[in-house]
């Protein structure tokens, strides 16, 4: 087990560190003068475009800016924004709890609808539940998630004024949250009917109903356990997903989370936010399967034991 | 090693078997149900496209087709925006740009994920394990960050938009790619091909890639959907289509602010979102049943 978890850390520092890599080289891709995209609105001279230049290291060769780089990064110093002159990872941290908020709440929403569609739809199979889940669980997929959201928005805050159009506190939390929900749930549905059909074929599940065990305990004890698995070792795709579902739900709840820095940092071309935002997204994304992974090794001994 | 012609020949042959049959694949996905809507609906958009000048009402882009923020009506059938113009007519003329976002980006994503994945599954060793585990990684970024990378690089707009979402995919294609090449490297056709002498290139093009098209075939369709999903999405949040595009997603983001006042330039555009991924869906999930009539049961 130690060595599994080991195992699973040094694959996350990889994704990070190629993550490091990316961004340094992000910049360099920039088509023409990345300091006068970055500053040509701002009153600039020239002596002062070089002296930026200078400061963000970008008149060096790229190695020597990769390593200028990663010292600063081990310094917990990400740069400063163009917009606003602050140090990125203060903004970038003031802003994740929102984010984290966001996706948390939605997994949690996903994995309760989208499971329980799943189960109900394998386990009714070729009943009228199973093509109305899976007739839902497709135009869920379908749909886009900001018209989702715009469709509640709509119903639940103008129409009906349940619910706040935004704001930040728990309540203008709830209409997100189901909208990136429920937009997961259709995916994670269609994948729990079909780890439960190949489940309710196994053997093991035959034995148990021939030997007379209440049909609660082969389903929750015998078929579920088992079918979790599958479905389970998906959830640490699922985060990644909903982390990037965030950036556009977040945007049209006007939830300030990091999502909605993200895409003001891509339209003002601030480039430090944006490495900024990618590696750190980069390193939630993995650290969050890393846990998950784990989570998942506590369910299948076959992992743990391996 | 003495290279008989014919028996690569005879494995090009064995390979060629394992393409389905083209008339009994048309038959099966009419028949079923959701390859029959699925072409249906795809159908309707691609017809469209090529006669929006025809069929559309109004100009897309004239302003004050008719009186601004007009709720549905005969004259406007999905209202009018506020700028007056027809929302039905830019709905139309947007298949247009909605078809060239899948074209474009699923061929970029489609081409380099298929070049990608035959070279890494037919390398195998270190060149294998590599690509793969950069393809990993770049797949657990997921592909809106990658889309904002490359829009961060490229600056925003429609066409830049298409062709991230295109690069954004590829780690998706080249995975499905070398999955399906190593189930393939194991088939007794390929083995024979190589104790045959078959090169490189012959295994490559004329044994793998035939048997990973039906694959990639599937992918690419569904993969219309998700690239029309992310354009749109793209398009709503300002880095794709600009003013006055009638791109389905753009118009949604000017719908925000108008929401009480006039739902209806939220719901059709929103509506031939979801119609037109909803078909591309269910027509990758028909094609799918048709080539491989064992997923069925599923």
């Amino acid at each position: 087990m130690g060595k599994f978890i080991l195992q699973r850390l040094l694959a996350a520092l990889v994704t990070i560190w190629i993550a490091t890599i990316a961004v340094t080289i992000l910049i360099h891709l920039v088509p023409g003068d990345p300091v006068r995209i970055m500053y040509g609105s701002f009153q600039t001279t020239p002596e002062e475009l070089e002296a930026i230049r200078v400061r963000l290291g970008l008149d060096q060769p790229i190695w020597t800016q990769y390593l200028m780089y990663l010292e600063r990064l081990v310094q917990g110093d990400l740069g400063r924004s163009i917009v606003g002159d602050q140090p990125v990872l203060d903004v970038l941290l003031t802003r994740f709890p929102a984010t984290l908020a966001l996706t948390v709440s939605s997994l949690f929403i996903a994995i309760v609808v989208g499971m329980s569609l799943g189960f109900l739809a394998a386990y009714k199979r070729g009943t009228w539940v199973d093509v109305g889940a899976m007739v839902l669980a497709i135009v869920g997929v379908s749909m886009p998630h900001f018209w989702l959201g715009l469709l509640l928005l709509f119903l639940f805050a103008l129409q009906l004024q349940w619910l706040p159009v935004a704001g930040g506190d728990w309540r203008s939390l709830i209409l997100p949250a189901l909208t990136l929900g429920l937009a997961n749930a259709a995916v994670l549905a269609r994948l729990t009917r079909s780890a439960m059909i190949d489940i309710f074929d196994q053997d093991f599940i035959r034995t148990a109903r021939a030997k007379g065990l209440p049909r609660s305990i082969v389903l929750y004890r015998h078929a579920l356990r088992s079918g979790l698995v599958p479905v389970v070792s998906m959830l640490g795709l699922q985060f990644a997903y909903l982390m990037g579902g965030a950036i556009v739900i977040e945007n049209v709840f006007a939830w300030n989370g990091v999502g909605r820095l993200a895409i003001e940092a891509v339209l003002s071309r601030d480039y430090p936010l944006i490495q900024g935002f990618i590696l750190f997204f980069a390193t939630v994304v993995a650290l969050a399967s890393v846990v998950i992974d784990i989570a998942y090794a506590f369910l299948d001994p076959r992992i743990r034991y391996s | 090693m003495i290279h008989s012609s014919s028996t690569v020949e005879l494995a090009d042959d064995l390979a060629a078997d394992y393409a389905p049959h083209k008339r009994s694949f048309w038959r099966a996905l009419v028949a079923s149900p959701s390859g029959l809507i699925g072409l249906v609906v795809v159908a309707v958009l691609i017809l469209a496209a090529l006669l929006a000048p025809v069929i559309a009402p109004y100009d897309p882009l004239r302003m004050a087709a008719g009186p601004r923020l007009q709720p549905p009506s005969l004259n406007h059938l999905m209202g009018t925006d506020d700028f007056g113009r027809d929302v039905i007519s830019r709905i139309i003329y947007g298949a247009r740009l909605t078809l060239q976002i899948g074209v474009i980006a699923v061929g970029i994503s489609l081409t380099a994920g298929l070049l990608l994945g035959l070279v890494a599954g037919y390398s195998s060793g270190w060149t294998e394990r590599i690509l793969m585990r950069l393809v990993d990684v770049l797949f657990s970024f997921t592909e809106i960050v990658i889309a904002l990378a490359c829009l961060a690089i490229f600056g925003v707009g429609l066409t830049n938009a298409m062709i991230a979402i295109g690069i954004a995919s590829i780690p998706f294609y080249a995975r499905v790619t070398h999955s399906v090449v190593l189930v393939e490297k194991g088939k007794p056709y390929f083995e024979a091909a190589v104790a045959a002498g078959a090169g490189h290139m012959r295994l490559i093009f004329l044994h793998l890639l035939p048997n990973v098209v039906p694959t990639l075939i599937v992918i690419g369709t569904l993969g219309v959907s998700t690239a029309i999903l992310a354009a749109a999405g793209l398009s709503f949040l300002g880095l794709g289509a600009q003013p006055p595009q009638p791109e389905w997603g753009f118009m949604l983001s000017s719908s925000r602010d108008l929401i009480s006042r006039a739902p209806w330039m939220m719901i059709f555009p929103g509506l031939a979102i979801a119609i037109t991924v909803l078909g591309f869906n269910l027509l990758g999930d028909g094609i799918r049943e048709a080539l491989d009539p064992r997923q069925k049961e599923r």
